[in-house]
């Protein structure tokens, strides 16, 4: 495969090679929740990068509903049962 | 910053049975791995823990915790567990230390305004051949914006970044979850127990029988 540098404006400074992008790519396939054992680099970069997106992108959504009923619980709880609610948690792991 | 390490695969995750005190030493730890350890949740919930306090403690006057605010808390959190290790984790922390706009346009970090779409010129580093497509350049971009601060980065970085940024946000979601459990655990027994008494029956009735 030849990997065309014509359009490298800022050089070989870092190097990257082509090797090492299907790397990155694969450690991201293999963070996907999509059962990644199945996938034998034969997936194309294309298609990780777009599950990464909509990954991130439903992590996102889900922070947010957590935001909103974290919000709400410490809205309706007081303070003394939110504290000791946080210390079990925090003690629990 | 922007280099890969070698050992990167040598050892699949082994979530919460790793513990690794020392972090900061140069070969980094694949994110799988960094942030599943137990180290970093029991870090991240504390500090989450501290920032919902503060924005507690400093809404009482006013009115109850917004839910944006509890997500700027847990962003800002998060970010500071990365102890600004991570591009994406130093582009939260600026952007909510200093005065945003001002400070952004000039490092051109997460501000949107300068949201071009369609530009002419794509944003070219030393990138080999699978990533000369046209559609995973699309990707790519898409991908910069959603992880914050890495708009203009390259591709190997991103992708690091976005590694690392997806790590965190599973933990995040893991923590604020179990967070919200335990609340909501709190909420619905509040008015029958007291703090005393609701560590007892529970120590007991798990030991006990």
């Amino acid at each position: 495969m030849s990997s065309r540098r014509s359009h490298s404006r800022h050089s070989n400074a870092s190097r990257i090679t082509e090797e090492e992008i299907n790397e990155l790519v694969s450690k991201l396939q293999m963070m996907l929740p999509d059962a990644p054992i199945r996938r034998n680099s034969r997936v194309s970069a294309r298609k990780v990068l777009q599950e990464t997106c909509s990954y991130i992108r439903s992590l996102h959504q889900e922070v947010d509903d957590l935001s909103e009923k974290l919000s709400e619980l410490l809205a309706s709880t007081d303070t003394d049962s939110a504290e000791a609610a946080i210390l079990r948690s925090l003690l629990m792991q | 910053m922007a280099s890969v390490p070698s050992s990167s695969s040598s050892s699949p995750s082994q979530p919460k049975t790793r513990k690794k005190p020392g972090q900061n030493s140069s070969p980094a730890p694949p994110p799988q791995t960094k942030w599943r350890t137990g180290t970093q949740e029991r870090l991240y919930s504390r500090r989450l823990v501290d920032a919902l306090r503060a924005t507690r403690d400093r809404t009482q006057v006013q009115e109850s915790v917004g839910s944006r605010a509890v997500k700027e808390a847990a962003d800002s959190a998060l970010a500071l567990t990365a102890r600004g290790q991570s591009r994406w984790s130093r582009a939260i922390l600026f952007g909510r230390n200093s005065c945003r706009r001002k400070l952004l346009v000039k490092a051109g970090g997460k501000i949107r305004r300068h949201r071009r779409k369609q530009h002419g010129v794509p944003p070219v580093a030393a990138e080999p051949g699978v990533l000369k497509e046209q559609k995973v350049k699309e990707r790519l971009r898409k991908l910069g914006r959603l992880v914050p601060g890495c708009r203009k980065l390259p591709a190997a970085t991103l992708l690091e970044e976005a590694a690392d940024y997806v790590a965190a946000l599973e933990l995040q979601v893991r923590t604020m979850r179990a967070l919200a459990d335990a609340l909501s655990a709190a909420t619905v027994s509040a008015p029958e127990e007291e703090e005393t008494a609701a560590v007892d029956p529970m120590a007991i009735a798990e030991q006990g029988s």
